[in-house]
């Protein structure tokens, strides 16, 4: 519980500070190969920038007011040649050169067949996530992207309305997901950690609210967790949960949402059945409580304006207890949060 | 050419301010010492009454331009329409064997007496007066300003009238409905009428008979919990509709639950109706089952079958011209504050106006379960 608290506390506040000052979603402090890789690139830029500034400089503080000789040699059809085409050529050929070798490796272009694989598909507002089980069956899931440790991860990344961007900058470089296209892109987490990621490009009213979050675990831990995750929704225990997902099945929630090992097997929004193991609801705009669970449901248009799933205000405060115990009993038995 | 002179110029231009102001001045003083006579037993003198008369008619007309008159022949809309004439119109404008009421022979302008004459007026025009009303004449504006389908229905219904008799009419806006004749001390002690002004059986029928007009939804087995819902939305103006809102509004919160009872336990009236193409069937069942993943659209069964929640209509065996009518009305942006309209608002809206029409024929083409059957 205590955990929880603190979690939400890190991103309400990283929702404030866009990052700054916690390194859950920042460029600068890369915990992957690839955020490394960029920002060793963005600190050469940095260096190289200060380094032609301060020539510019000295030039033009020669040029005014140094001796006659300096401006002389400042004049020279030599000097121009040497830092106003060869120095630019040569030093933005190299700096080209790395950038694509670097975003050769980022773009997953030789397609390691090593890499894991997980599909995400950019909706608006929220992410399908699609991992492969090991005996090849899709797994699908939401929002939150689990990944091992220490292993390259190969994301096949897509769009099924309008253009969005996959961006979780403590990892890695931005790409577009784009409608009808299938783009690529590699990250491998250093550590174990929960870094946050960002739609990074408009895609309609809830865009500032479509995030997203890579949890990335220990190889064994993460093979277990999958093991879990592929299996079908835990079964209602309590009165109150059976309660719920009968009104869960009887409000239609099935025609959009997919609960497996139920009769709800809707493929419109985001696949519910280890909706209790996530850590936050409607798509990272609020930490899972049941609380927010009612909320979401009942005036889900206020917390996420222009979300597709229409407010069920109809429903009662027993029956909505009912609805958010169920969906909050929907985890993997020894999943952990 | 003759100059006028500055100075006389500037006296017909004070004139004219002077005349103004006292004209100004003297309404005012008449208003504000009570002369003129408002009352409605006095009537107004001819040349005041044709100023007026003319003037209305003249208002109607240009403010009925641009509105596109649809076809009205059809069955289904007049016979509606004469259902609502019967509840809503009938009490101040007569009706073939209605008489105007005394109480509204004694407006002014006393409304026209329609089963006996009726003014030359287009569609468009008559479609412009019944869903605007008209000032100053006690002519109210139809109820739910959203609705324009139902005002057409009750213009259509004023097409046919001057061809219809006292027995063709009560037929028609009874709707098959027989009152028998009430004893003495019933007349003397009930409120029921036999013109069943705010029965509902009138247009939604009862017992093994269903609507009389197919733009009138079958309630034969509908759960209770969506009857009452429905109920209450339209008496708390949740839901607008110029024909139901009036009729729920007299109704308290156990009549509602007590009609919602009677019909709740109704078996499903007669057959369903033969399918016009057993394609359109397929393509509205295969929509019903499996929705439209590419336009968003789920599958309407997910709400709407037998062990749904209450509060959600069921739809098998609804008549085809009333779904499309419904579905077509929240494709054309209708709003609505009802909390379910809330959730199929924007599901209709996603539909082609195919698809409309082949789920609405599916639904027609079942047949509905007998009450009893359904998962309470």
């Amino acid at each position: 519980m205590r955990h929880a608290r603190s979690f939400a506390t890190i991103v309400a506040s990283s929702v404030v500070l866009g990052g700054c000052g916690r390194d859950v979603q920042s460029m600068l402090a890369p915990k992957g190969i690839q955020a490394e890789q960029i920002a060793v690139l963005a600190w050469l830029l940095f260096g190289f920038g200060i380094f032609v500034l301060a020539i510019v400089i000295a030039a033009t503080w020669l040029a005014i007011g140094g001796s006659a000789r300096s401006r002389r040699i400042l004049a020279q059809e030599n000097t121009v040649l040497t830092l106003g085409i060869a120095f630019p050529v040569v030093t933005l050929t190299l700096l080209l050169g790395y950038g694509v070798w670097l975003t050769r490796a980022l773009l997953d272009t030789d397609r390691d067949q090593n890499a894991v694989g997980i599909e995400v598909v950019g909706e608006q507002w929220w992410w399908r996530v699609t991992y492969l089980a090991p005996d090849g069956t899709p797994v699908a899931s939401a929002n939150e992207i689990r990944i091992p440790v220490a292993t390259p991860i190969a994301f096949k990344l897509k769009a099924s309305d309008v253009i969005h961007s996959f961006w979780v900058p403590s990892l890695g470089g931005k790409v577009d997901m784009i409608p009808g296209r299938t783009t690529h892109l590699r990250l491998t987490a250093e550590r174990p950690g929960t870094y946050r990621g960002q739609c990074a490009e408009y895609c309609g009213g809830a865009h500032a609210l479509m995030a997203l979050e890579v949890i990335a675990m220990p190889a064994s831990e993460h093979a277990a967790w999958l093991r879990r995750a592929a299996m079908p929704a835990r079964a209602p225990q309590s009165d109150i949960e059976q309660r719920g997902q009968h009104l869960f099945l009887g409000a239609g929630c099935g025609a959009c949402h997919t609960v497996r090992g139920t009769a709800a097997a809707g493929k419109l929004g985001p696949d519910l059945t280890q909706m209790g193991a996530r850590r936050s609801v409607g798509i990272d705009t609020m930490p899972l409580t049941h609380d927010n669970l009612v909320r979401f449901i009942t005036d889900g248009q206020h917390v996420k304006p222009g979300n597709l799933m229409p407010e069920f205000r109809f429903l009662q405060p027993p029956e909505l207890d009912a609805l958010a115990a169920y969906l909050l009993s929907l985890k993997a038995m020894d999943a952990d949060g | 050419m003759r100059t006028i002179p500055r100075s006389r110029l500037l006296l017909f231009v004070r004139l004219i301010v002077l005349g103004l102001t006292s004209i100004v001045l003297g309404g005012f003083l008449l208003a504000w010492s009570g002369l003129y006579n408002v009352a409605a037993s006095r009537g107004h003198w001819a040349v005041i009454d044709a100023i007026l008369t003319f003037g209305m008619t003249n208002s109607v007309k240009t403010h009925a331009l641009g509105i596109e008159a649809r076809p009205l022949d059809s069955k289904d809309l007049v016979t509606l329409g004469a259902a609502h004439f019967q509840s809503g119109c009938a009490l101040c404008h007569g009706a073939p064997g209605v008489p105007v009421s005394p109480i509204a022979q004694s407006m002014l302008p006393s409304p026209p007496d329609l089963s006996k004459s009726m003014r030359e007026w287009r569609d468009r025009e008559l479609f412009w007066i019944v869903k605007n009303g008209i000032k100053y004449t006690g002519m109210p504006a139809w109820v739910a300003q959203e609705r324009d389908d139902e005002v057409w229905a009750v213009v259509a219904f004023l097409r046919r009238l001057p061809t219809l008799d006292a027995a063709a009419y009560r037929d028609m806006a009874l709707g098959g409905l027989t009152v028998p004749a009430q004893s003495g001390r019933e007349i003397a002690t009930t409120e029921a009428t036999s013109g069943a002004v705010s029965a509902c059986a009138r247009c939604h029928g009862e017992k093994q008979r269903g609507p009389n007009s197919r733009l009138v939804p079958v309630l034969h087995g509908q759960p209770v919990g969506f009857l009452m819902a429905a109920l209450e939305d339209y008496a708390n103006a949740r839901r607008p509709s110029g024909i139901m809102q009036p009729l729920a509004s007299d109704l308290s919160a156990d009549d509602r639950e007590r009609v919602a009872r009677y019909y709740a336990g109704l078996a499903p009236p007669a057959t369903p109706e033969p399918p016009s193409s057993d394609e359109a069937v397929e393509r509205g069942r295969m929509l019903a089952t499996r929705g439209d993943p590419g336009a968003r659209i789920p599958p309407c069964m997910d709400c709407h079958n037998t062990s749904s929640l209450e509060v959600y209509p069921r739809l098998a065996g609804q008549h085809a011209a009333y779904m499309a009518n419904r579905l077509r009305l929240w494709k054309n942006g209708l709003t609505s504050r009802s909390s379910t309209d809330a959730i199929m608002a924007p599901i209709a809206r996603s539909l082609s106006e195919q698809q409309i029409e082949d789920v609405s024929v599916y639904f027609s083409s079942m047949h509905a379960p007998a009450p009893g059957k359904q998962n309470h």
